[in-house]
């Protein structure tokens, strides 16, 4: 029971913690302290013994986002929108790094076939075609 | 209920802190003590958890100085009290409050009859 309680606390602390990016790092360490200590005195002196009593602690705490918003009010910092935006970079990335990778092996691809010498392949130095009249 | 919410809010700013200094005026108290005693009064928090960046920023702005003391039933709390700029400030709230409420009652027609 014990484990399922820190679990959920665990999680809240987690989420409240990704909500406070733009934050000196010293307030955004006190904050998650304060709170940290806030339910451990709620579960000691009322000997909280249940998850759902645990969860109610969390809930008169109020939701992650509230808390994050407070935070970011006191500190004079605005809220980094949540994760997705933050996320959807990664895949020009990887756009970006793929794009880079094809790039290096079909010029290296080029030279190697020009080393090979005796080229089959003749469209690549082609002559110029020569206009025929019918 | 989206306006409502917001005046809340808008009332909530500039005096908050003021109760927050005024519940540790005589005595010293803890986190969860003034953080529970704010959340049962109905509008003036979103939650309680919302009074801790406040807590952090009087402390920073030196109007609270806090301390870490044993428990003997639980882990350390943290002890808030005023310092001699939190008292002041809260002096200077009480004079400013009176005449700010006196205004507002007269224009907006919710003093006392007469």
């Amino acid at each position: 029971m014990k484990t399922r309680q820190n679990d959920v606390v665990t999680a809240y602390l987690h989420e409240v913690d990704q909500r406070l990016a733009g934050i000196p790092v010293l307030q955004r360490r006190e904050l998650l302290a304060d709170l940290a200590a806030h339910i451990a005195a709620e579960q000691a002196e009322r000997n909280l013994s249940s998850e759902g009593e645990v969860i109610e602690v969390l809930e008169r705490l109020g939701s992650p986002d509230v808390v994050a918003a407070a935070a970011h009010e006191e500190a004079g910092t605005r809220p980094e929108p949540p994760t997705a935006s933050r996320r959807s970079v990664w895949p020009w990335v990887a756009l970006a790094v793929g794009v880079l990778l094809v790039l290096v092996f079909c010029s290296s691809a080029l030279f190697l076939s020009r080393d090979s010498g005796s080229s089959v392949e003749g469209p690549v130095i082609a002559p110029p075609p020569s206009v025929q009249p019918s | 209920m989206a306006d409502s919410s917001q005046l809340a809010t808008s009332l909530r700013r500039g005096t908050l802190e003021f109760c927050v200094l005024a519940m540790v005026e005589t005595e010293d108290g803890y986190g969860n003590e003034i953080v529970r005693r704010l959340g049962e009064e109905p509008g003036l928090a979103a939650g309680e958890g919302t009074i801790y960046p406040l807590l952090s920023r009087m402390r920073r702005s030196g109007w609270l100085e806090s301390k870490w003391v044993e428990s003997p039933s639980g882990p350390p709390r943290r002890y808030y009290g005023l310092t001699g700029s939190g008292r002041a400030a809260l002096d200077h709230f009480r004079t400013e409050w009176v005449s700010f409420r006196q205004t507002v009652d007269r224009l907006v027609g919710t003093g006392e009859a007469g």
